[in-house]
């Protein structure tokens, strides 16, 4: 019948196949293995800090795990609410996620970015509301906006009305931002020297000063209301990033303008409408501006390609289930969990009495400030270290060879124990520079520092992945270098550079032992005013409740502080991917 | 054209003080006597190089190589791979200067100017001198964009609309693209990119273009449409281009010179009397393909 194999035919080297095949079967033993643990610790860490099991009332019933055994049995419990809102929620959920998955698959990405967007404008609007509790007045942030505005105006009106005068235009580039929020010369300027003034004896030399735009306006007394200021400050610079997208995709002034109008009408409406539901208009103007503009932004464009419109449906799927479920459980009278993690946690200070009403709050607010201050820091320094090393610094001969020793070093410091950092900390910034023991500024040079070489590291690789070919094609249309870096460099690395950036900033949220050398206090009540001030931060707090006698804090209150740390670390680690899928695709593109 | 324009004060100018006044310094060779039948082929010199070297380290890549481009024609360069051509284009417009290993010895004179002098700017020789690569390469960035990218480097006081239209059309590509100027250049073919490319190249208003080996990745027709637009360019520019194609370097050159292994210049002249009566040997072996 068949032809018999013939011999070539045959398998090959058996030896090596049957080596090929143990090398992937340990292979892929690895990669479960990793996945698994981590799974089944972030599993234990959130039946912790969630409690989902423990409501009345529930089903309980035993599972058998080997029939006719009466040891091997598994209690199960399923409380009721879990039930509902399974019906009305999870089932639903699912079907349209594989609704999505089977028939309309440019929907699930819709659905996944309609969902992700307002978290993230969520996320943003209470960073801007906690700034304005606990660091900035809402008059202030009017104030430095107003001053900033003048001093681009003034910028640009020079490159306007001289458009040749390269010098004096850096002249005015570096004047008017001070002039506008410091003053001339600024405040601490006369002070100190006033300070030396007094101890030489004499009587305050500087006593007047050219005040700064900031200070006039915070010194008028005809600063607008303070919705109007809201408005103007948080609204406004929102509407002017996105109205113009809009405006461009459509060509059409009128769409940005519609845009703007309903953003600023929609936040207008807090004024009305959120005392009538109970919160702040404060909040409700803030919120909205921040998730208005883009979430129109990005439907409109879903809209206008008529692609994945499915999608837009599911976060209505999603909140209508919730609701629903919701108020059938309390119809019926079902009893709800009581998670550790909820408002009272994300909005409360460590409470020695009570694990109950234990908070998260003051550390939460130290932790989001460390990174702005890191952000502020460490980006331009990193970035422009990558620049230096990749664009400019000499590749040949002895400098070469020193540029090489210093890149090597930068690798070598990435590798560095963080203890080793907080050392530094504590060293230089604390003892040397005798800044405040235990200040956020510091922590946040410190854990700055530790990340400085990844930035560094990920920028250069960003900047070296732009084809030479687009820096030729750049010089020999008549470019200079810096117009090259400019123009063509920095904006095809920059998603690169965020991405790495932000992966960095990732690992200095989590960071704990330079806090700890630093002398950051493990509980404080408050959270800090300012970046001189002494604050706490997540992970810091996280090991203080990893100590405390009582359980209640060592097991619901620390799992609930986890996983608010990994919900903002997950949050971040997905906006980069996010980053990097657009910036991969607009290459493609 | 004048010195104070290729010694132009710029960010990175190295200072002009001792930029020559134009008129101390005779210009070189005007109408130089071209030996030919061509009629077309005399034209004043606006390229000559003078015992000109490149060496990448140690490696000697261009040897004594005297030559004199003629303004306003097509010059082509051929020779056996690795031979210099693109070493010696790349020197035109000290591309070279971006190689840290390259190094040059000679002189290399554009319009009577060393551009390899002290008080010359590069990024300013650039903007007179052109260039387009063997690989086409756009800029990420639109249609519009990418055409208007040398007008705003250079901060030059023009109808920025006006002229991207021009170029695209010098460059044979406004009509398929007059609609979509905001589309990215990646997404154009890639004969479409290299015109693209060319009337980035033309849109600045160089005064010579160099072109290494512009159509090497393209297809017969893309070919073809980017050999009519040398022919047009010349009526304007000075082109120098690099080719593997001896069919293509006989139909659009007016001059055509000859590398061989070595990096020398073997024989330059009229491109008719090259591919039809060369001098040497070994250049007719070349062009026949007995060697190479
Ligand atoms: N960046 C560089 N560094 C060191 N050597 C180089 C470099 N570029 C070119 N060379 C050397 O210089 C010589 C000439 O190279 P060039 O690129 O000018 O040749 P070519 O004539 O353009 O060849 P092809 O037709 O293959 O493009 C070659 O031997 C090459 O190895
Ligand atoms: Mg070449």
């Amino acid at each position: 019948m068949a032809a018999e194999t013939p011999s070539w035919a045959q398998q090959a080297g058996q030896v090596s196949r049957l080596r090929g095949r143990a090398f992937e079967a340990i292979c892929l033993a690895s990669t479960s293995l990793a996945l698994v643990s981590v799974m089944v610790l972030l599993l234990f860490v959130a039946n912790d800090a969630f409690r989902p099991f423990e409501a009345e009332p529930a089903l309980t019933f035993a599972i058998p795990v080997l029939p006719g055994l009466e040891l091997f049995v598994v209690p199960v419990v399923l409380p009721a609410y879990l039930l509902v809102f399974g019906a009305t929620l999870g089932l639903p959920v699912a079907l349209t996620a594989l609704y999505y998955y089977r028939r309309d698959d440019p929907a699930g990405e819709v659905a996944y970015a309609t969902l992700g967007l307002p978290i993230v404008s969520l996320l943003v609007s209470a960073g801007v509301l906690v700034m304005f509790i606990e660091v900035l007045t809402v008059s202030e942030l009017f104030a430095t906006e107003l001053a900033l505005l003048v001093a681009v105006g003034a910028i640009y009106g020079h490159a306007r009305l001289r458009p040749r005068k390269a010098v004096e235009r850096l002249a005015i580039i570096i004047v008017a931002p001070v002039v506008a929020l410091a003053g001339l010369p600024p405040a601490m300027f006369n002070d100190i020297v006033n300070g030396i003034a007094g101890l030489a004896g004499v009587g305050p030399v500087l006593t007047t000063r050219l005040f700064s735009v900031r200070e006039l306006v915070l010194a008028s007394p005809f600063l607008p209301v303070r919705w109007v200021m809201l408005l103007a400050t948080v609204t406004l610079p929102v509407v002017a990033i996105f109205a113009p997208i809009l405006a461009r995709r459509r060509e059409s002034r009128e769409a940005g303008l519609a845009l703007g109008g309903l953003s600023m009408i929609v936040a207008a409406l807090g004024l009305v409408a959120a005392p009538a539901l109970g919160v702040g208009s404060d909040v409700w103007i803030v919120v909205a501006s921040v998730t208005v503009p883009p979430l129109a932004v990005y439907v409109e464009g879903v809209v206008r390609r008529r692609e994945g419109m499915a999608g837009l449906a599911f976060p209505l799927v999603l909140i209508g289930g919730a609701l629903a479920g919701w108020l059938l459980v309390q119809q019926v009278g079902f009893g709800m969990p009581d998670p550790w993690l909820d408002w009272g946690f994300l909005t409360n200070a460590h409470s020695r009495f009570s694990a109950e009403k234990t908070g998260i709050y003051p550390p939460l607010v130290g932790s989001v400030m460390m990174l702005f201050a890191i952000v502020i820091l460490i980006f331009p320094v990193g970035v422009g270290a990558a620049i230096y090393l990749e664009e400019y610094a000499p590749s040949q001969g002895l400098a070469g060879k020193f540029v090489t020793l210093i890149e090597i070093n930068i690798g070598n410091l990435a590798g560095v124990p963080s203890v080793v950092y907080g050392l530094l900390g504590l060293a230089l910034f604390i003892r040397f520079l005798s800044m405040p023991v235990g200040a956020i500024i510091v922590g946040a040079l410190a854990v700055g520092l530790l990340i400085l070489p990844i930035v560094i590291i990920s920028a250069q690789e960003a900047i070296r992945a732009v084809p030479d070919s687009h820096r030729e094609a750049s010089y020999g249309m008549g470019a200079t270098r810096w117009q090259t870096i400019r123009d063509v460099v920095l904006p095809q690395a920059f998603p690169g550079i965020l991405t790495g950036t932000i992966l960095a900033l990732g690992r200095a949220i989590g960071e704990t032992a330079p806090l700890l050398m630093i002398g950051m206090p493990a509980i404080v009540r408050r959270a800090p005013d300012g970046f001189f001030a002494t604050g706490s931060a997540m992970p810091r707090q996280i090991f203080r409740w990893s100590k405390e006698f009582d359980p209640l804090y060592r097991h619901g209150v620390l799992a609930a502080g986890v996983v608010t740390l990994l919900v903002v670390l997950l949050i971040m680690n997905g906006t980069a991917i996010i980053l990097r899928n657009k910036f991969q695709r607009e290459e493609t593109a | 054209m004048s010195q104070e324009r290729l010694t132009n004060q710029d960010e990175t100018v190295s200072s002009g003080e001792n930029s020559a006044d134009p008129t101390s310094e005779p210009l070189v060779d005007s109408a130089i006597e071209v030996p030919g039948k061509n009629a077309t082929s005399t034209g004043r010199t606006i390229l000559r190089a003078q015992s000109f070297d490149v060496y990448y380290d140690d490696v000697q890549a261009l040897q004594d190589v005297n030559i004199e481009i003629p303004e306003k024609q097509v010059t082509a360069m051929i020779g056996p791979s690795g031979c210099g051509k693109s070493t010696f284009l790349r020197s035109i417009n000290r591309m070279n200067d971006l190689i840290d290993a390259a190094r040059i010895e000679g002189e290399l004179y554009f319009d009577s100017k060393d551009v390899y002098d002290e008080d010359v700017d590069p990024v300013a020789l650039r903007r007179k001198i052109g260039m387009v690569f063997q690989h086409p390469n756009p800029f990420p960035k639109s249609i519009f964009d990418n055409v208007a990218y040398g007008l705003r480097v250079q901060d030059m006081d023009v109808d920025e609309q006006q002229v991207v239209e021009e170029s695209l059309k010098k460059a044979a590509l406004w009509d398929e693209v007059k609609d979509q100027l905001d589309k990215s250049a990646l997404d154009l073919s890639g004969g479409q990119q290299q015109r693209l490319c060319i009337a980035r190249a033309i849109a600045v208003d160089p005064e010579v273009i160099l072109m290494d080996e512009p159509a090497s990745a393209l297809d017969p027709i893309a070919t073809s449409k980017i050999e009519d637009l040398i022919d047009d360019l010349a009526e304007d520019y000075t082109v120098v281009i690099v080719t593997h194609n001896m069919q293509q370097a006989a139909r659009i050159s007016d001059k055509t010179a000859v590398f061989l292994t070595g990096g020398e210049l073997v024989e330059f002249d009229d491109t008719e009397k090259i591919f039809e009566n060369p001098e040497h040997q070994r250049v007719e072996d070349y062009i026949t393909g007995k060697f190479g």
